[in-house]
């Protein structure tokens, strides 16, 4: 059943803010999209407090396995992982597969039903259920871009990801003028993990827009 | 709200399903041709170089050109392995150098690709005007379709459509079997019944005094502009230490045969000693009339699309530049913000209105499109991607000398070395015959004011970055880094994970 205040999950806000509220269709690159639902994902672990991530690498904080499948399966592959990956090779890795993986969550969750174009060329689109629950994530960003409210970490990190996958320009029109310095000063009061997850998540981004893959 | 359905079954190593997703040889060695389009060269360059400059010895300085590049490209690539943004000059002239200089570098990489970019709008209109009054009937003067191109590359700049590497595949063959094709024939009919080899000898480069040799190998090193391109695709190959090498020495081995056979076939065609006047008459019809009609209007059609091409690749070349440096603040920011869909509409746009002003000052000057437009900016473009060569080679053995890295002494130090006193050699040499490459008088102003342009950016890029020096050490830290220059502000490279 969608709710308007959302699963609490960075990457199912991530997802919403990413595709239009009533077609679904996406904002982004399908790769940029991949490359930002891959950071959330891996920042709804840092957030739970189950990893650590430095530049050079991701490790296990707290082998608690999360109530939620598709993180128990990220945090899986970090404990089973024998070799040591810089953030950037997971943040590529979990992008092949993010956004089919994230959309399924939000579909048992009761947010997306799932739907085939009947020109067959089409790729087959996720459609929100309810568009005032798919629109409720700029609201949850908001605060994070407005001096005025008291930002909230999953309100920052959120918009700290939304925009290094390139959905700066959405969400800024939203928000009062100075937001863009606002939100890089809230940013850097992250914790060092969070820092270095956007960080890493907006150079994957840009690099694949120089090196001609977005 | 936990999930129920498992994710579905992925392969079970990390490094191979990363590895599944990258790059081989075949695919980086199409991506650096499309950007060098042959027909561009073959057709366009060639036959206007001939009619300019008035010097023959064009097949041989591929050849040469070819080699001094070669040896350049030993020191490029083995420093592509060590640092990051390695697609971009600037970026090892920063790592070499300095970031001051190397800021000076990246606003002379972008003057360069933007020189190259907008100059082919002055083949591609007379071309596409050629052709619709030959086929269409439609008579219309070179800067009204040089609007359209311009039109079109704007359009498709906003959209981000990258020709897609198959369509581009197609044509980029299709092009070098016509290239192919039409030399084969030119050499089967040579001038006067005698195939002469005069023009691929070492000696015809300093005939007319050794000066000359600096002109044509401008000449030659605009030819191969696109080879330098591998690098950027160094963090998406499969195998950087051999990818990317291996695809920098087929690629410029490849141009130099097409190009050397094709303008040694041009001069063997019309006769070395008339293929300069033949070159003024024919101009891009010098190539085409080498093979019979078929070929010859095949080679018409992809001499458009080739240019159509190379203008739409060298424009995304140009905002990606403008695109990094917006990253790094040392253009404003502006310019490094994308849209929807993830396009960097300013720098877009930005590329767009200086063709825009260029074709219109071309066209209300009323000055010769194709020697002056497309040659003139052309060779400069290609005179300051050859400073940016030199100064690369100059920051490799920079770069190795404070620590080899691992690098055998060829690599780091000879072969750089070597380059460097080679290619400083052609830029000196260059300037001073700069009125022949443009086929003025030496006192005429064009001769000194397109190389003293670089100058002046060079100048301006030193004193903008000794500026962020003093005033932004923060920014100045993360110059020449790309898109890794957000992690050098945000992250926290003291945190690294515990062994």
């Amino acid at each position: 059943m969608a709710l308007l205040s959302g699963t609490g999950l960075v990457a199912d806000d991530l997802f919403l803010l990413a595709h239009h509220d009533v077609s679904g269709r996406p904002f982004l690159q399908s790769r940029a999209t991949g490359i930002g639902l891959a950071g959330a994902l891996l920042a709804e672990l840092v957030l739970s407090g189950r990893i650590r991530v430095w530049a050079n690498g991701v490790g296990q904080a707290d082998r608690a396995l999360p109530d939620d499948g598709l993180a128990g399966w990220v945090l899986g592959l970090v404990l089973t992982e024998r070799e040591r990956h810089a953030p950037r090779d997971w943040l590529m890795f979990l992008a092949t597969t993010a956004e089919q993986d994230v959309a399924t969550r939000l579909e048992q969750s009761g947010y997306l039903t799932e739907t085939t174009s009947r020109r067959p060329w089409r790729a087959h689109r996720w459609i929100p259920v309810d568009s005032d629950c798919a629109f409720a994530p700029l609201a949850r960003v908001r605060a994070a871009l407005d001096p005025a409210r008291p930002p909230t970490v999953h309100g920052v990190v959120l918009a700290g990801l939304a925009t290094a996958c390139g959905l700066g320009s959405r969400l800024l029109p939203y928000a009062p003028p100075g937001a863009r310095r606002w939100l890089d000063a809230a940013v850097r009061q992250l914790s060092p993990d969070l820092r270095e997850l956007i960080a890493q998540t907006q150079a994957a981004v840009d690099s694949a827009l120089l090196s001609h893959r977005v | 709200m936990s999930a129920v359905r498992a994710p579905r079954a992925r392969p079970g190593s990390m490094s191979r399903a990363l590895a599944k997703d990258r790059l081989g040889i075949s695919a980086v060695l199409f991506f650096v041709l499309a950007g060098v389009a042959p027909l561009t060269v073959a057709a366009g360059v060639i036959p206007t170089a001939y009619q300019t400059t008035h010097l023959t010895g064009i097949p041989a300085a591929f050849l040469v050109v070819a080699v001094i590049l070669a040896i350049f490209a030993v020191g490029y690539v083995a420093m592509t392995r060590h640092i990051t943004n390695s697609g971009a000059f600037y970026a090892f002239v920063s790592q070499g150098l300095g970031r001051a200089t190397g800021v000076a570098a990246a606003l002379v990489a972008l003057l360069s690709y933007s020189c190259l970019q907008v100059g082919l709008y002055g083949a591609l209109g007379p071309a596409a005007a050629a052709e619709a009054a030959a086929h269409l009937g439609v008579h219309a003067a070179w800067w009204a379709w040089a609007l359209a191109a311009w039109g079109i590359i704007t359009v498709l700049g906003t959209l981000r459509v990258d020709i897609t590497g198959r369509v581009l595949g197609v044509l980029l063959t299709a092009e070098i079997l016509v290239i192919l094709a039409e030399t084969i024939s030119g050499l089967a009919s040579p001038a006067g019944g005698h195939l002469s080899f005069a023009t691929l000898s070492p000696a015809d480069l300093t005939k007319a005094g050794v000066g000359t040799f600096g002109v044509l190998a401008v000449v030659a090193v605009l030819g191969f502009v696109g080879f330098e391109q591998a690098p950027v695709l160094a963090e998406e190959a499969k195998n950087a230490r051999r990818t990317i090498p291996h695809a920098t020495y087929l690629a410029l081995g490849m141009i130099a045969v097409v190009y050397a056979g094709a303008s040694w076939a041009m001069a063997v065609h019309a006769g070395t000693s008339h293929v300069v006047a033949a070159a003024g008459q024919e101009g891009p019809g010098l190539l085409f009339g080498l093979g019979g009609g078929g070929l010859s209007q095949a080679a018409q059609l992809l001499y458009l699309t080739s240019l159509f091409a190379a203008a739409l690749a060298f424009h995304n070349v140009v905002w990606r530049y403008m695109f990094a440096l917006g990253r790094e603040h040392v253009l404003p920011a502006a310019l490094g913000r994308t849209g929807a869909n993830n396009i960097p509409k300013a720098a877009s746009l930005v590329q767009s209105a200086s063709g825009l002003a260029v074709i219109v000052i071309y066209a209300a000057t009323r000055q010769d499109p194709m020697t002056r437009l497309f040659f003139w900016l052309g060779t400069t473009g290609g005179f300051g991607i050859l400073l940016l060569l030199a100064l690369t080679a100059v920051a490799v053995v920079a770069f190795f000398a404070r620590d080899s890295r691992g690098e055998h002494a060829w690599q780091r130090l000879i072969a750089p070395a070597l380059a460097a006193v080679l290619l400083t050699g052609i830029v000196v040499l260059a300037v001073r015959n700069y009125a022949t490459l443009l086929g003025v008088p030496p006192a005429d102003p064009a001769s000194w004011a397109l190389p003293a342009s670089y100058a002046a950016v060079a100048v301006i890029g030193l004193g903008w970055g000794l500026l962020l020096k003093g005033r932004r050490p923060d920014l100045y830290a993360a110059i020449g880094l790309g898109a890794r220059a957000v992690t050098a502000r945000l992250s926290t490279a003291a945190d690294q994970a515990p062994r």
